[in-house]
Parts: structure tokens; sequence; C-alpha cells
């Protein structure tokens, strides 16, 4: 299934999205990992990419996510209502994934040419 | 596990969530957003900080509940309908335009009696008074097309009112008829105080006056910005076949243009003004000696700037949905 870019959010334009502490981005790769309620994934988030979002961020990319169909609430009787990636998520998830995995490669490919001085110059 | 969906989650309104929906924290959101995560957010708040709220928890709220009510309104973002995000897109302009008009008023006021200033010569009168009669008569036309797209939206303001629709714009009318019941009182009163004043006291000489008509001025803005806010939230209740949608963007594109045009009037009045008489400019109460960035005009320029920088965003907005508002 092609994911448009703009599933990720209304604000998600490529520069965008590649900031490591995009709550749209946090929020799917947190629940890649199982299904959580607002605090968990707080917590969760906060562990993982070292990002202490707030409540409003929080619910903002929540709304847009569930929007976009990325992520889908689970029924509950708590009012802590856990949230759980779908399958459109993770592909969007694992685009975005794939697209960094590129930039990191041609990250570290050029930071060779650059640490490696030209002969002649050592 | 079973997952349920928003449209699930609005139905029966129980304890929790009218709970979540009358949180006086969660008062900047829009109320069917805090009817669908209300209840969430708030069990999440109170998890989190307890009875206390940082001051920066705070400012967020506010921040992410006027950028939803933003979304929601079809203001940013491609959350809402196309045709809601084009009728935003319109609105965005209405209400630069009542800004613009408030600059306007402060600009004729500002420039009364400038013609006696300038030298006698008839050619240093012909473009400041061309400026002058561009500006005034391309703002007459903007009014009239302003007049046109409220008129345009009454037979779907008539279904709206027929449709129970009153109770959700009462409290802004309301509000905006009171406010013009004052500043009519107001002004009448000032008329008659005028009238005993002789030109030199009106003109500046008697401080008193100069307050008092700072206020009502303020009072003159403060009621048309209620009147647009009625008009907003009208509007933005108001279902408009997507002919008429169109006839507004096409006005609102128009009084857009007529705000350049004014703007650039303006400019070129300064300029001249600047050039030919500065007295003019450094006599006025906000003037400065030997400047001609007098701190009235300075201010009046800027919020026309702003205003038309702001109907630029919204036909910006309206001409980019436009496809969508056409497919739909």
């Amino acid at each position: 299934m092609q994911i448009r870019r703009s599933d990720l959010g209304d604000r998600a334009t490529s520069a965008h999205r590649r900031r490591s502490n995009d709550p749209p981005i946090l929020i799917l790769v947190s629940l890649a990992g199982g299904p959580k309620q607002g605090q968990a994934l707080l917590k969760d988030i906060a562990e993982f990419a070292g990002v202490k979002l707030g409540p409003g961020a929080l619910y903002g990319a929540i709304t847009r996510l569930e929007e976009h169909g990325l992520i889908e609430p689970l029924e509950s009787d708590d009012r802590r209502r856990p949230y759980q990636i779908t399958a459109p998520g993770s592909q969007a998830l694992a685009d975005y994934v794939a697209q960094m995995r590129e930039l990191v490669e041609v990250g570290q490919a050029r930071l060779k040419v650059v640490r490696t001085p030209p002969a002649g110059l050592a | 596990m079973r997952t349920t969906g928003p449209t699930e989650n609005n139905e029966g309104i129980n304890k929790g969530v009218k709970e979540g929906v009358s949180d006086p924290r969660l008062r900047w959101y829009p109320l069917s957003w805090r009817a669908r995560y209300g209840e969430e957010l708030k069990t999440l708040l109170d998890d989190e900080y307890g009875g206390h709220l940082p001051t920066l928890v705070r400012l967020s709220l506010v921040r992410s509940g006027l950028r939803q009510r933003a979304r929601q309104s079809g203001l940013t973002g491609d959350a809402a309908p196309a045709t809601d995000r084009a009728r935003a897109g319109a609105l965005v302009v209405l209400a630069a335009w009542s800004a613009f008009v408030i600059a306007g008023a402060s600009f004729a006021k500002f420039s009364e009696h400038f013609d006696e200033a300038l030298p006698h010569r008839t050619s240093a009168h012909r473009v400041p008074d061309l400026a002058i009669t561009v500006l005034q008569t391309v703002a007459g036309v903007a009014g009239i097309f302003v007049v046109a797209g409220a008129l345009l939206a009454v037979p779907a303001f008539a279904r709206f009112l027929r449709a129970g629709g009153w109770a959700s714009v009462r409290g802004h009318f309301l509000r905006a008829v009171a406010c013009t019941g004052i500043t009519a009182a107001a002004t009448g009163l000032l008329v008659v105080w005028a009238h005993h004043l002789g030109p030199h006291q009106s003109g500046g000489g008697l401080h008193w006056y100069g307050a008092i008509f700072l206020i009502w001025a303020a009072l003159i803005a403060i009621t048309l910005t209620l009147w647009t806010a009625v008009a907003v939230v009208t509007a933005s209740r108001v279902k408009l076949p997507i002919a008429v949608l169109a006839a507004e963007a096409a006005l609102t594109a128009a009084v857009a243009v007529a705000m350049v045009i004014m703007l650039g009037a303006t400019a070129v009045w300064w300029g001249v003004m600047a050039k030919d008489a500065p007295t003019f400019l450094m006599a006025s109460p906000g003037g400065a000696p030997g400047s001609p960035w007098d701190i009235w005009l300075v201010s009046t320029v800027i919020l026309m700037a702003v205003a038309m920088g702001t109907a630029a965003a919204g036909v910006v907005r309206e001409v980019r949905v436009w496809k969508q508002v056409r497919a739909a």
C-alpha cells in the first residue's frame, strides 16, 4: 500500500519528519513495540528517544495519526485508553525508517570521504 | 483486542466524557475534540501532574487547543473538508478587512486637513489628492464587495436559523449588540460635547477631549471586532453551496487586491507629505521633531500591512483548496 507523505501529519514535510523529536514518528515507533496508553507512551518515548513530550503535543499527534488511520484506539473500561499501530501505520513507519536508512548511508559514506584526506595532503 | 473508532466513541456521553468536556484546563480545545479525547487527556494530566499543572504545561495546552481549533475550522492543515477550508480562507480575509477598516479610520483621522499643510501651487496637491481619492474609492468598492459577500450568505443563514442555529451564536450576537449600544451612546455624548468646543480644543488643544476621543475610538474598534466575531462564528456554522463559496472566494480575492492598492496609496501619500509638507507629520500628536516617522502613522501603516498580509494568506488558502472543492 502506498502511503502519502501527508499521512504522517499536516506539517509532515520531509525536513520536518527528519527531526528526531517529531511527535507522530515517536508515537509510531513507540506503538510498534505494542499498544500503549498516554502515560506509557510518554514514558517510553522519554526512554528510547530522550524526548519529553507535553500532553498537548502528545494528544495533538494522536489526533492526527488517528485521523489518518495510522493508529487506532483499543476498547477499554479504563479512562486510560490504549492505542495500537495499524497496518498503514506500520507501512508508513517502515517507509520512514527506509528513508532514514538511506540518509544515514549517504551521510556515513560522505563522512568517510571527508575523514580520509586525499593522498598527498596527509 | 477489539478496537473502537472515533465515531463510536462519540456516542453516549458518560460521566467521564462529561468531565473531560467540562474540565477548565481543556477549555481551549473545540467541544467535539473534548468529547472524543477530553477524558483521556484529563486522566493523563491527573496521572502526570496531580492537582498542580506547571505553567509551561498550561501554555502547551493553550497552544495545542488553539491549534486544534484552527485545524478543525479548516484554517490550517488538511483534516477539515475542502469546503470548510475554503470558507476558513474567506473568513480570514473578512477578519483582515475589519482590521484594515480600523487602520483606515485611524488614517482618515490622521490625514484630516492635510491639504492646508501643502504648498499653495496646484502641482503639489495633485499626487496626495489623487492618492486619497484612490484610497477612498477603492475602500468604497471593497466595502460593497464585503456587503455583497454578506448578502450572498443570507439564504444559507436563514436556513441555519430555521434549523435552530440561533442558540449557538446568541451569546456572540448579544455581546455585539450591547457593545454597539454603549458605542452609540458614547458617540452621542461625544458629538454633543464636541459641539460646544472650539476648533483648537477639539483639534488636540483640550487633553480631556483627546483622551475621551481615544476611548471612543477603542469602543468603535471593539464593536467592529465583536461584529466580525459574530460574522465569523455564524459563517463557520453555515453550510454554503459551492456556487456561493466560489463567489465568496472571488469577492475576497478582490478585497485583498483592494487592500494592496489602498496600502500603496497610503504609502504614496506619506512619501509626498514627507517631501512637500514634513511639518504636517511632525506637528501631529505622535510626531517627532525633524522626522516623518510619526508613531501614529507608523502604527496605522503597520496594521494595514499586517491586515493585507493576513488577507493574502486567506486568499492563498482558498486558491490551494479550490481544486478539491470543485472535485467535492
